[in-house]
């Protein structure tokens, strides 16, 4: 079953071509990772997927939906975290669980039930009406995580999610991550950062609106005969 | 003698401990990676180097001088890139290099041959407000405004934080030039990866430095042996792992399951294929591979615990 | 000296650069000058006055008459004694009075002559020498329709009478209030929003990692900003002497002396509100609760301080406003020269170097 199907999906500002014809589709459970430079149309990439902006022509189906047409639809089953805005810190872990909880229309008493059960999943129960601002770094971006899955999206948006991030708590914030994906959550990541792309098991390749590259990271290294992935980025953008 | 020599330099905010008995030196020419997460304490041992905060405890000299008593000669003799764009957004890009040498008493005729690599990309950007510029050109005007005085030594802090990957590899490309032109450089980086573009590292953990060697000294001096499996079934994997007997560490990677042994691998290696087998996983060919700098850093760290 | 003459020029590109707030800095003290003096234009149009009719005969009645149905005087009281004419400018806040003599009309006839008396509020002479103009067109008509009656022109007297009412505001005191304002807000917080804008974005840092003394940056910041103040200032001043005929009794020197140290020390405020706030947001709070409305509500140009309890007496003591306008007023008003008002320039002096002294204090101290 595919999550996300995007068929010729263009968006154009004035004379410029953010985002060209571009086409793929991401299977459910799939970690997908989503790399560019810099203004290579990302952002406008995820904007409209996310229903946030109306494509110029082309489509893409997202859980189900058509971004034309349904994306009310679509904001319900997606969810999003970034590295910049993830969590309020003058509110408890419990309070920012809840009220995102809520946005999603999760009805209270099963809300409490859920957040109970994502807390002890990270071992975090006794530390519910903890201040935000009082956790570390990691931990924060590993609650962000729990709160943006906590209405069981179909698919979760993760904009650079580790990036900084202590190591040791960057593989257990993956290791959640892998969990989510093997329990159907599709996950889309966009980030600069090669090893985060390496955690992926598909990746593409976006560069002047269009997509270039898609593959395993084992079948890119091998089409472009280099090590890592931060040299097929480099070689395949200087070519 | 040394460019930097910091002697059990200890900083306290309120409860938190920023820095803990911080002994490290830099020697002249190199580039020096301060390598470690956000909030392991690398701006603040910036701040104290670039004397804008002084230590709790302990002292440190730069090019000789104290950074507590000599401050204001130090800041002549350093160049300071900052992590996030400093630069005034409405002057353009002449007006801001032209006001940061004044500040320095110079000009930028003066140390044309410093920045002039960088200095001919600008050129045609010249007179275009610095707000306005792309994100690589900006940090390249940041760079020149920081070595438009001809420092002998250059802080620079995470500079490559939001830079896609090629720019980043320019970037440390320019940087090497700046090297050889003589001047020391200190760079701060939460990405593992970039640890190897540098001459030496220190990994910085929650306020200590659990260690200071060249990178490939480092991953030389990895303990464990690292190995990479194919599988499709990696969350079925981790969920087995916690009966495994040896000591081991496992993450995923991609479509690969990495795992680390600190038995002897002619033992390990093949009781891991076992447990494999008595599980009922299949698996496809297990092979060593070299660790990265992040592999060293969690060992590092685990060891310290 | 390099170093501070490129701070500045880097300060004017800001500025200069910055259309918006250039223009709302040039422009809001226009506009606010504009607003009250066309409010005092229509003031002076239907101003108050009381009319003490000695005669009550049918000539006093017409002249009456006359009066309140020419459009610039609205009658609101016919006092029967001297006194209640005092009473009157304090009560109704009258601008003029006018006494009609007993046997008005009989003078008129049998003397073809008669002396009217008016009693004007002087605390604003360009408004009271107005006012007593119209009054004499208006004999004039009188005169001109009791033709053929043989009176000539300047048959009817008038005789002018100073009532000096030194507790009466100005109408004009709108213009110390607006000057002292603009004070504030560009010189004390466009400075020390700017200030901590730097901080904000970091080139504060930049600025401080290079061996540059902090003063030059402070100081360097706070100067332009000074000369736009002191240019919507004089601006202020030359509209109000122009357009609206406000009075200045006292030397123009002194007025603008008195201005320039008043930046000052809004100008000290301002490096103290730098020195404490962080974010452009802290600077903006601390300006507008620890300045702007103590400057509003205790230095007695909107609200009298007299009525106040004695606390708020006290607490208006040491916000420079209440000295700037007190000073102020009475070198356009009472024409008071430098030695008579020396006492408040010393007050406003002595704040500025306090504040000075403790915003430099510790500024190239590190922590």
């Amino acid at each position: 079953m595919q999550s996300i199907v995007a068929k010729d999906l263009t968006k154009q500002f004035g004379d410029f071509t953010a985002v060209n014809h571009i086409n793929f589709s991401v299977e459910k459970g799939e970690i997908f990772g989503f790399l560019g430079a810099n203004g290579a149309g990302k952002t406008t990439a995820i904007k409209m997927m996310s229903g946030l902006l109306l494509p110029t022509s082309g489509d893409a189906i997202v859980g189900g939906y058509s971004i034309r047409t349904d994306s009310k639809q679509i904001k319900r089953h997606i969810g999003y975290m970034s590295q910049r805005f993830s969590l309020y810190n003058d509110l408890t872990i419990f309070e920012n669980m809840q009220l995102f909880g809520t946005v999603y229309g999760i009805p209270a008493k099963e809300l409490k039930d859920r957040i109970h059960q994502s807390l002890s999943k990270l071992k975090m129960d006794d530390q519910a009406n903890s201040l935000v601002a009082s956790i570390p770094l990691g931990w924060k971006q590993k609650l962000a995580f729990a709160t943006a899955i906590l209405h069981r999206p179909e698919i979760v948006f993760l904009d650079e999610p580790t990036s900084g991030v202590d190591p040791i708590v960057r593989r257990e914030f993956w290791k959640l991550i892998y969990q989510a994906a093997a329990s159907g959550i599709t996950i889309f990541v966009t980030t600069h950062y090669m090893d985060e792309a390496e955690y992926c098991h598909r990746i593409s390749i976006m560069a002047e609106g269009s997509l270039k590259l898609i593959g395993t990271p084992s079948e890119l290294k091998q089409q472009m005969g280099v090590d890592t992935i931060d040299d097929v980025f480099v070689k395949f953008v200087k070519r | 003698m040394s460019e930097i020599d910091i002697q059990h330099i200890n900083k306290r905010f309120g409860k938190v401990e920023a820095l803990k008995d911080i002994n490290l030196t830099v020697e002249a020419g190199e580039v020096f990676g301060l390598v470690g997460p956000d909030g392991a304490g690398k701006s603040t041992l910036f701040n104290i180097l670039t004397t804008l905060l002084l230590p709790d405890s302990g002292s440190a000299t730069i090019l000789g001088m104290d950074i507590i008593n000599d401050y204001l000669q130090i800041r002549r003799s350093i160049g300071y890139l900052p992590g996030v764009f400093s630069l005034y957004p409405d002057l353009s890009v002449q007006e801001n290099l032209d006001f940061f040498a004044a500040m320095y008493k110079s000009s930028i005729r003066d140390n044309m041959n410093i920045i002039k690599p960088i200095w001919d990309q600008l050129l045609p950007f010249k007179d275009r407000p610095a707000g306005k510029l792309s994100g690589g050109m900006k940090q390249k005007l940041a760079l020149c405004c920081a070595l438009i005085h001809k420092p002998s030594l250059l802080f620079l802090d995470e500079p490559t934080t939001g830079v896609d990957p090629v720019s980043r590899r320019e970037f440390w490309d320019i940087l090497k030039d700046i090297q050889h032109k003589g001047v020391t450089v200190v760079v701060s980086t939460p990405y593992m990866d970039e640890a190897t573009r540098c001459d030496r590292i220190a990994l910085i953990q929650n306020g200590n430095i659990i260690e200071i060697n060249t990178p490939n000294n480092i991953i030389a001096n990895f303990k464990g042996h690292l190995c990479t499996m194919p599988t499709s079934d990696i969350f079925g994997l981790m969920k087995i792992m916690d009966r495994f007997e040896l000591k081991c560490n496992y993450y995923p990677y991609g479509e690969h399951f990495h795992i680390v042994f600190y038995d002897d691998i002619k033992k390990a290696l093949p009781a891991f294929e076992q447990f494999l087998e008595k599980n009922g996983r299949v698996h496809g060919e297990i092979s060593s591979i070299q660790p990265n700098i992040e592999d060293c850093f969690i060992e590092l760290i685990q060891m310290k615990l | 000296m390099k170093e501070l003459r490129m701070i500045l020029h880097k300060e004017m590109i800001h500025i200069m650069r910055d259309k918006i707030t250039l223009f709302l800095v040039l422009a809001i003290p226009i506009m606010l000058v504009l607003l009250f003096g066309f409010t005092i234009s229509t003031e002076i149009r239907n101003a108050k006055i009381a009319i003490f009719d000695q005669a009550k005969d049918s000539q006093s009645q017409t002249l009456i008459d006359k009066i309140s149905s020419s459009g610039y005087f609205q009658v609101v009281a016919y006092p029967e004694t001297e006194s209640e004419i005092d009473q009157d400018f304090k009560d109704l806040d009258i601008k003029l009075a006018i006494i009609i003599p007993p046997n008005f009309e009989g003078s008129l006839e049998n003397e073809k002559m008669a002396t009217l008396q008016i009693i004007d509020d002087v605390s604003d002479l360009n408004v009271a020498s107005i006012l007593n103009n119209y009054i004499l067109a208006i004999c004039h008509d009188f005169i001109n329709e009791y033709n053929g009656q043989g009176l000539e022109d300047g048959s009817i007297d008038i005789v002018t009478n100073m009532l000096y009412n030194p507790e009466a505001n100005s109408v004009y005191m709108f213009v110390p209030g607006i000057i002292t304002l603009i004070m504030i807000i560009v010189t004390a917080l466009m400075s020390s929003i700017t200030l901590a804008r730097e901080k904000e974005t970091g080139t504060m840092r930049m600025l401080l990692i290079t061996p540059v003394k902090k003063v030059y940056v402070i100081v360097g910041k706070v100067i332009p900003y000074m000369g736009l103040s002191l240019i919507s200032t004089i601006m202020i001043i030359v509209i109000s002497v122009f357009v609206f005929k406000m009075p200045i009794n006292g030397s123009i020197a002194l007025l603008l002396l008195l201005c320039i140290i008043f930046m000052f020390t809004a100008a000290s405020f301002g490096m103290m509100i730098s020195a404490i706030s962080k974010t452009q947001i802290d600077a903006m709070m601390v300006t507008m609760m620890g300045l702007f409305l103590p400057t509003v509500l205790l230095s007695g140009f909107l609200f009298p301080l007299d009525n106040m309890p004695m606390i708020f007496q006290i607490l208006a003591d040491i916000f420079p406003a209440k000295w700037f306008i007190i000073a102020i007023k009475d070198v356009m008003i009472k024409g008071s020269g430098f030695f008579d008002i020396w006492k408040y320039l010393g007050i406003l002096i002595l704040m500025a170097i306090v504040l000075i002294a403790l915003s430099l204090g510790n500024v190239d101290k590190r922590k």
